[in-house]
């Protein structure tokens, strides 16, 4: 490179632009490795549970990227500080009468034309194995993971929940909750919603 | 500098840049080498949740086999000698070619001992889809030293529920496995809707090296329980599982499943099959419970003896619990013999037996303390009385239980170890 910054005095301006459009060039040909190596990598880590894409706002189960994670801790500060209305729906990668049950959920907020956040909690999996599992559930707003011992979990919403799912935590504007293992019922729904 | 004309230094500028979009590519592709190097190497995708589910057999020696995943999620075998329950053999890895493996609550690996130093060792393999997988097999014909390759069980490759395998040598020697399968639900959005999924089989008579042909042995069973064998006093084996009678009535079918000898086809085509129903807690729910029955054999009498969990109506109130009953050779409830055992934290019961002695074992959890405990009768299950065999914190397993003979025993695997409790006596 040294020979590029010291020019011959008695250069013409022809030839000095033609050695700064070459140097232009070197440095974008050496930065573009970065650029994509940076661009591939970034794609790569679309799926890191650290990156919490969505929030609050339904969106389409296929654009949901990223898991939030789920403890032991968070079902209370979700109920003291979390969205009203909202749904929770608790999961796990072997239920699949699970998406069912979002299903009524999901059509009973468009139903009413109302933007309420329905989240759904893997209590089984995290990371990208319960990200394979958004797209069954139509409507989501977030999925949450919990990457620990389920009757964990279990205790901290219901003890007396049984090793049932999909178990449902409706929340009304009020701050009003209902559950109910499988499906809620239209009563159900419609004190949630009206 | 005569040398930099416009021509060449366009040209060289064009060559630095495919240069860099090359490098920059190949840089790339080095990276995802390496990410497919290490997940080749060892099958690392569940490093943070340990999946606890463990499978046990005794051997015709005594030994006491365990098979379960480790900490970097490959399956391991561990063998204990009959005079030294618990103390455990250096652990072998086994070649399972890079599956996923499901060993997590009802889906657990097993491991079973036939004759002629046969054994076996089988897992689900989830599959890409959401609630689909094979079953998978390992087979031993030196009695555990050594596996084949991995190989899947039954005939049907769709990408659909093959999941929650169980498998059982008969008094013969023929091997029988089960499992959920969804092989009759029509394509969405065709036909009339398939309620559940179903229970399919097959036998094999060399201890795995051939099988039989896939065939149903029940419509309609629920879709992500364990399902219950036990051999029967005349040597055939049954089974029952948690099965969807009616739109969504849950409670449990069984089945005597078909003489190796006899001619089992596949599906047929529009033929429902039915089980004996063998629980009435009408529990009506469209849920996934997670959890299967317990099933043994009234070895001093015909008939069995079966644990489950159930929400059913009393007073008006639903009241979940886990049950026993006796049940007749056919698969009946008998009257007068079903009670709640006293833990309303019960769960993922079993059950074992040995002429007048019954023995229920279960976990109790309360999220951060879990114990094991037994219920046992010395009177073919006329009384029990409750007995606590461990406690642990933290995350574990379900309570596992073998029996040979009359020796009996439950395996309890948490973070730290894997426990095992002789309920003989």
């Amino acid at each position: 490179m040294m020979f590029l910054n010291n020019l011959p005095r008695n250069m013409d301006t022809s030839q000095l632009k033609r050695i700064l459009m070459f140097k232009r060039y070197l440095c974008f040909a050496l930065l573009l490795p970065l650029f994509v190596v940076q661009n591939l990598k970034a794609q790569d880590h679309k799926h890191d549970p650290k990156h919490n894409t969505v929030n609050g706002q339904s969106v389409s189960a296929r654009k949901l990227s990223s898991t939030e994670t789920f403890h032991e801790k968070s079902w209370a500060q979700l109920l003291k500080s979390g969205p009203r209305p909202a749904a929770y729906l608790f999961t796990t990668t072997y239920c699949s009468t699970c998406p069912a049950a979002f299903d009524v959920l999901h059509h009973a907020v468009k139903e009413k034309g109302q933007a309420v956040p329905l989240m759904a909690v893997m209590m089984d999996a995290s990371g990208a194995k319960a990200l394979r599992h958004a797209s069954h559930f139509k409507g989501i707003t977030k999925m949450y993971a919990f990457d620990g011992f389920e009757p964990e979990i279990r205790q901290s919403v219901d003890p007396a929940w049984p090793n049932v799912t999909p178990y449902v935590v409706m929340i009304d504007a009020k701050g009003n909750a209902q559950k109910v293992i499988g499906p809620p019922s239209p009563e159900m729904l419609k004190r949630w919603l009206y | 500098m005569r040398f930099l004309n416009k021509t060449w230094v366009n040209g060289m500028a064009l060559g630095l840049l495919l240069l860099g979009i090359g490098t920059a590519l190949n840089a790339n592709a080095q990276s995802a080498n390496v990410h497919n190097a290490n997940s080749h190497n060892k099958p690392m995708k569940h490093a943070k949740r340990i999946q606890l589910a463990t499978g046990a057999a005794l051997a015709p020696d005594g030994r006491l086999w365990v098979v379960g995943l480790n900490d970097r999620g490959q399956m391991f075998l561990q063998s204990s000698p009959a005079q030294a329950l618990g103390q455990w053999s250096a652990p072998v890895i086994l070649n399972t070619q890079q599956d996923e493996i499901a060993a997590d609550g009802e889906s657990r690996p097993k491991m079973a001992f036939g004759p002629n130093g046969w054994a076996v060792v089988t897992y689900t393999q989830p599959l890409p889809k959401p609630y689909t997988g094979f079953v998978r097999m390992l087979r031993s014909a030196d009695g555990g030293q050594s596996f084949s390759a991995p190989f899947t069980v039954h005939q049907d490759r769709q990408e659909i529920t093959h999941r929650f395998e169980s498998i059982l040598f008969d008094a013969q020697g023929n091997l029988h496995t089960l499992w959920i399968d969804k092989r009759d639900l029509p394509p969405k959005g065709v036909g009339p809707k398939y309620i559940g999924a179903a229970v399919y089989g097959n036998v094999s008579k060399d201890g795995g090296a051939t099988f039989g042909p896939d065939y149903k042995l029940a419509d309609h069973s629920c879709e992500c329980c364990r399902i219950a064998m036990s051999n029967t006093a005349d040597g055939k084996v049954a089974a029952v599982w948690r099965h969807v009678f009616g739109e969504q009535t849950r409670d449990h079918g069984f089945a005597l499943l078909p003489a190796a000898s006899s001619t089992v086809s596949s599906t047929a085509q529009g033929q429902t099959k039915i089980p004996v129903r063998s629980t009435f807690d009408n529990w009506q729910i469209n849920a996934c419970p997670h959890h299967g029955p317990g099933l043994a054999s009234n070895t001093s009498q015909t008939g069995f003896h079966m644990v489950w969990f159930g929400i059913r109506k009393q007073d008006g109130q639903d009241v979940a619990g886990v049950r026993y009953a006796r049940l007749s050779a056919t698969g009946e409830p008998l009257l007068n013999t079903l009670k709640t055992i006293p833990d309303p934290r019960a769960e993922h019961a079993d059950v074992l037996s040995h002429k007048q002695r019954v023995v229920v074992v279960w976990r109790s959890s309360d999220g951060s303390t879990s114990t094991l405990k037994a219920w046992i009768s010395e009177d073919e299950g006329q009384s029990f009385s409750v007995k606590v065999l461990g406690q642990t914190q933290g995350p574990n397993d379900h309570p596992r239980l073998v029996q040979r003979a009359e020796k009996m025993l439950v395996v309890w695997r948490d973070t730290k170890e894997i426990k095992v409790y002789d309920v003989s006596q």
